[in-house]
């Protein structure tokens, strides 16, 4: 249960962290929170030779709009950074409230947003709500930049499609938008210190009680955050009622692929599904972003 | 009697809060000694194996690798055993019996070498097939886990008074229902930590995280074979016992014996994850239970078969069935009981005591089995246990003398507080959601009485400056000893409780005292510090009656004063009077001296549970209300009420401080707390898995005292704290089913198994309507009668 030994390094400009990635390769890892890396480290789950901590890189730790391109988050942001900024309270207050229900304080004042991405397990509470409002990612290699949507970044439980040996994710994007509202449910075993049995993140775009168009994104149910496109068609262009919302559940449900672990059944997970899904859409219907 | 107290009874922070509070308390694992060593312990991770070799040489050509000891190195002295030798090694020989298991412990320069040379520790293990069910492990054939234990018996209770079984013939209605609990953890935050030192004269000093030290004190005389003068045990700060730090354990024997070998000191330090698969746990036990009652609610007759997983070893199981037995009934008369328990061996954790110790388990399958029947019946649930209610000055069958109680008044009180509740209570809000209230009662033992040493012990020494120092054998585990004892002297000899320094627990200085278990402390241990006071105060009156030509009698002791009754002008500062005493003629020394425990207290018959366990019982009822999402199945506790007869509470915050710490232990109990094991494997072995509550899933909790003076007790206190452990488990469950109209007779309830129970969708909310207009309607039926409030 110790820190094994290898070499630090702490790069004082992005530049010099993706030559340092490009140059280590697979050998080192790319350090932000702490909050994954250092338990896995101590249970030598990994076993890097070289840490890069970003520690120094401030540049990615502001949260701001830049006009055209939406609300920026750098992605050394912490957990705490979103819970408290009042860019987010103003614009997307449910990803605030997601970064809220994560963890605990102690955890959510060093993890980061860029690492519980790139960490990438599929009971992650960020990525539900990132994707349900379209976000997309940077990805900044040593000669190269390029934007993913979030919703294609994860190819599997601890994978995503940051190139390991080039690329470090420097920001989220949150593009403006018409949706009219969003909001992340979360359901777990304690209210807080818990990791979600299942969480459902929606984004509506509403016209009068017309749904427009919707985003779903299933969290700790299939082996990636993923949407529920049957759910989202199926409401199209409908008028919402409590009766539409449910089947909208039913219909999510159908999207889920869960496991069985210590903290509840597929089945079970299914259930939640069914609920949280219906819950969520008359959130965000009736109260915006929240 | 009532009378007016000075520092009794009244609010007073406790006198070790500030310390804590500021960080500066030290506990066992912040001390080091100058030179000291690391020690490890090597575990094995099989649940049931034999031992062929244990090469310990790599591990030694390791750099900073001081000792490494085995099972072979020690005496093979076998730990634990009530009412029967012990049987487990502080290090594994021959076999290992559960994942955890201590097989080799290391001693190196700092932890990271100690835990590097565990790998270098070669260990070939011959599998076994493991035992991990209880009912398995009494079927014939089934692998042992130990030889002499055949059909994995560990011990045997068999209570029985009256004539159970041709009862049932008489009663009106007899149920029968079968339930069952979870193996839980202690959760204390501190864990377990030893610091040894020993020195070539022979002599061992050691600092331990327990909370009863004689134990380790004699266990580790007869481990290491050195006489006890040799052993000198200290105990520092405690964080959190709740039963789970009564023992030796293998990291206080091997951090010994590896500062014998090393002639270093040595501290061990385990992890918290290490806590929680392999040391203790509370023993699950399997319930079948048979209550036979008249139409008019009065309890006749209870026939229970309890059987309970003992894991790998015996520790002091045998006190835990006896528990489960004996408090089966109580706080309920009843003429006609049978209670038949069976402590089985598995090839898992241990259990142990645990904060009610055994009676929690039993008495949820009661209660709720008590609120069932009340149902039927068409008996209002506090109406049932009023006419039940056991009173002062009844024998139960089994002779526990019931001296003080105020049960009734607790369920008068308990009333009052559902009527308001219920009228405070808005409807439904939304369909998925459903409200209940639910309440139960609980009876506890002020100290059981042990099959050995039962009294606890205090000494005083009066300073010049008239400041006194304490000592007992007590510690301070959390729930405010330290702060009660010195309450008590200050009270006798009418100082300020600033006035008295409470010592820290040490061997040297300390009598012979069993320590803090079966929330004993404040009734024994109290009684000792209030009689070592009154030994100072007669020393010190001697002196004063001489002073102010007056009778000893005469004198009274208040506000640092000494004067004669009724003529408060005649007398002198206690200071004074301390200084006239020490430094005149020959001089005294003033020091105080007390022993207590509860005369005429009968041994434990482990076997048959008869006799009177303890000095006095305290009272309660519990009354919870929660909110059932019958969506998701989450329970959400809106609130909980304790109204309890704990005698004449020595400090009400304290008191509070405990029922409130027992209520919310409650919730974790009830909703979210279980050891998830594979194949004998911990699968959550951390405090993000293993889920005890945390701030945000608390509730409120309304404290009444119905204060009851008890004759024995100092001061008439008795105890509080564990008791209420006991109710709150049943209290939420019967909330439950009154939201919803499910009996859950399995702990915890997650969420997924109150969906499970009410079915899936939309028709769960229909389903829980349904059930609880069933009973609404059978209540209407029975007695013409609904309800409070639910049926209008």
């Amino acid at each position: 249960m110790f820190l094994p030994d290898f070499d630090y390094h702490a790069p004082e400009t992005l530049a010099e962290a993706c030559d340092l990635v490009r140059d280590l390769g697979p050998s080192a890892k790319v350090l932000a929170g702490g909050t994954d890396l250092l338990i896995k480290l101590k249970h030598g789950l990994v076993t890097p030779t070289a840490v890069i901590s970003l520690k120094a890189l401030d540049e990615l730790k502001t949260i701001t709009h830049v006009p055209g391109r939406g609300v920026v988050i750098g992605a050394r942001a912490t957990h705490n950074d979103l819970v408290n900024s009042p860019l987010l309270h103003e614009r997307f207050l449910s990803v605030s409230e997601a970064a809220h229900k994560l963890a605990n304080n102690q955890v959510r004042n060093r993890g980061t947003v860029g690492g519980n991405l790139v960490n990438a397990i599929p009971s992650a509470d960020l990525p539900p709500i990132l994707i349900a409002l379209d976000a997309w990612i940077t990805l900044v290699g040593s000669n190269t930049s390029r934007t993913v949507p979030l919703h294609s970044f994860f190819t599997g439980p601890s994978c995503c499609v940051i190139d390991p040996v080039d690329e470090i994710l420097t920001e989220i994007v949150l593009p403006d938008q018409q949706t009219t509202g969003s909001t992340y449910l979360k359901f777990a075993l304690r209210r807080s210190g818990a990791l979600s049995v299942t969480g459902v993140a929606v984004a509506v775009t509403m016209d009068g009680d017309t749904i427009v168009d919707s985003r779903i994104c299933l969290g700790a149910v299939f082996p990636v955050p993923v949407r529920a496109n049957d759910a989202e068609d199926l409401l199209r262009g409908k008028t919402w009622s409590d009766e539409l919302l449910a089947e909208a559940g039913e219909a999510a449900s159908c999207c889920a692929l869960p496991i069985t672990d210590i903290r509840g059944t597929a089945e079970y997970r299914l259930d939640l599904v069914r609920v949280l899904t219906k819950r969520a859409l008359k959130r965000a219907i009736t109260e915006g972003h929240v | 009697m009532k009378r007016e107290y000075v520092n009794i009874g009244g609010r007073l922070p406790r006198v070790d809060g500030m310390v804590k509070a500021a960080g500066e308390a030290m506990y066992t694992g912040d001390l080091s000694l100058p030179g000291m060593l690391h020690g490890k312990l090597l575990r094995s991770p099989h649940p049931h194996a034999r031992l062929l070799k244990v090469d310990t040489a790599p591990a030694l050509t390791l750099e900073g690798v001081r000792a490494v000891i085995t099972g072979e190195d020690t005496l093979k002295f076998l730990a634990g055993g009530i009412a029967s030798p012990g049987n487990e090694p502080y290090l594994a020989f021959e076999k290992v019996r559960f994942v955890g298991d201590a097989v080799a412990a290391v001693a190196a320069v700092d932890e990271e070498t100690a835990e590097r040379a565990l790998a270098l520790i070669d260990v070939e293990y011959e599998l076994l097939d493991p035992v991990l069910d209880p009912f398995a492990a009494m079927a014939p054939g089934s692998p042992l886990v130990h030889d002499d234990a055949p059909g994995n018996i560990s011990f045997e209770t068999d209570l029985s008074f009256g004539n159970a079984q041709r009862a049932f013939a008489t009663c009106d209605y007899v149920r029968y229902d079968e339930f069952k609990t979870a193996p839980i953890r202690h959760g204390f935050i501190e864990p377990h930590a030893a610091l040894a030192s020993w020195d070539t004269s022979g002599r061992l000093t050691f600092w331990g995280s327990k909370q009863s030290p004689y134990f380790t004190y004699r266990n580790m005389a007869k481990a290491l074979d050195i006489p006890m003068s040799k052993v000198r045990i200290m105990q520092s700060y405690l964080g959190g016992g709740f039963g789970g730090k009564n023992e030796m354990f293998n990291l206080d024997f091997c951090a010994a014996l590896l500062s014998m070998k090393t002639r270093r000191p040595v501290r061990i330090v385990v992890s918290q994850e290490e806590v929680l698969y392999a040391y203790r746990q509370r023993h699950p036990a399997w319930i079948k239970l048979q209550s036979g009652f008249m139409k008019d609610g009065t309890l006749v007759a209870v026939d229970a078969e309890i059987v309970a997983e003992g894991g790998a070893y015996k520790g002091i199981g045998a006190l835990s069935l006896y528990l489960m037995c004996t408090f089966l009934a109580l706080p309920y008369r009843v003429a006609n009981l049978r209670a038949k328990g069976c402590r089985v061996y598995t090839n898992t954790q241990p259990s142990c005591a645990m904060r009610g110790h055994g009676v929690p388990q039993v008495r949820y399958a009661a209660e709720v089995q008590l609120d069932m029947a009340a149902r039927e019946l068409g008996l209002d649930p506090l109406e049932i246990r009023l006419k039940n209610a056991i009173q002062s000055g009844d024998t139960t069958g089994n002779g526990f003398e019931i001296t003080s109680c105020g049960l009734s008044e607790t369920l008068l009180e308990a009333r009052g507080i559902v009527e308001r509740w219920r009228g405070e209570t808005p409807a439904d809000s939304e369909p998925h959601l459903k409200r209940g209230i639910g309440v139960a009662s609980y009876g506890y033992l002020s100290g059981p009485r042990m099959a050995g040493h039962n009294t606890s012990a205090a000494l005083i020494k009066v300073h010049e400056d008239g400041r006194v120092g304490l000592v007992t054998g007590s510690t301070d585990c959390g729930q405010g000893s330290d702060t009660v004892l010195s309450q008590i002297a200050a009270e006798v000899l009418g100082i300020h409780l600033d006035d008295v320094q409470y010592g820290g627990m040490d061997s040297e200085i300390v009598p012979l005292d069993p320590g803090v278990f079966g929330s004993r402390v404040t009734f024994i241990t109290g009684n000792a510090v209030k009689w070592a006071a009154e030994d100072v105060r007669a020393q010190l009156a001697g002196v004063a009656a001489g002073l102010l030509d007056a009778e000893p009698d005469d004198l009274e002791f208040r506000d640092r004063r000494v004067f004669v009754r009724d003529e408060p002008d005649r007398g002198l500062p206690f200071a004074k009077l301390v200084k006239s005493a020490q430094y005149s003629g020959t001089g005294m020394t003033i020091l105080g001296r007390g022993y207590w425990a509860p005369e005429d207290i009968d041994l434990p018959r482990f076997d048959t549970g008869m006799g009177n366990q303890s000095g006095a019982y305290s009272f309660g009822t519990q009354v919870a209300e929660v909110e059932v999402d019958t969506e998701t199945g989450r329970v959400k506790v809106l609130r909980l009420a304790v109204s309890h007869d704990c005698g004449q509470p020595i400090n009400e915050m304290l008191v509070e401080g405990q029922l409130e710490g027992s209520s919310i232990g409650g919730i974790g109990h009830t909703f979210t707390e279980t050891i998830q094991r594979r194949r004998g494997q911990t699968m959550n072995a951390s405090f993000l898995e293993y889920r005890m509550p945390t701030a945000l899933d608390a509730c409120p909790v309304e404290v009444t005292h119905t204060d009851t003076v008890d004759e024995m007790g100092p001061f008439g206190a008795k105890e509080s704290g564990e008791g209420v452990q006991v109710a709150v488990m049943p209290a939420l469950v019967s909330a439950v089913h009154d939201a919803v109209g499910v009996w859950f007779k399995e702990v915890p309830i997650t969420p997924e198994v109150v969906v499970e129970a009410l079915g899936r969708g939309a028709e769960a909310a229909q389903n829980a309507d349904a059930r609880r207009g069933a009973d609404a309607r059978r209540d209407s039926r029975d007695d013409g009668r609904s309800r409070d409030g639910e049926s209008a």
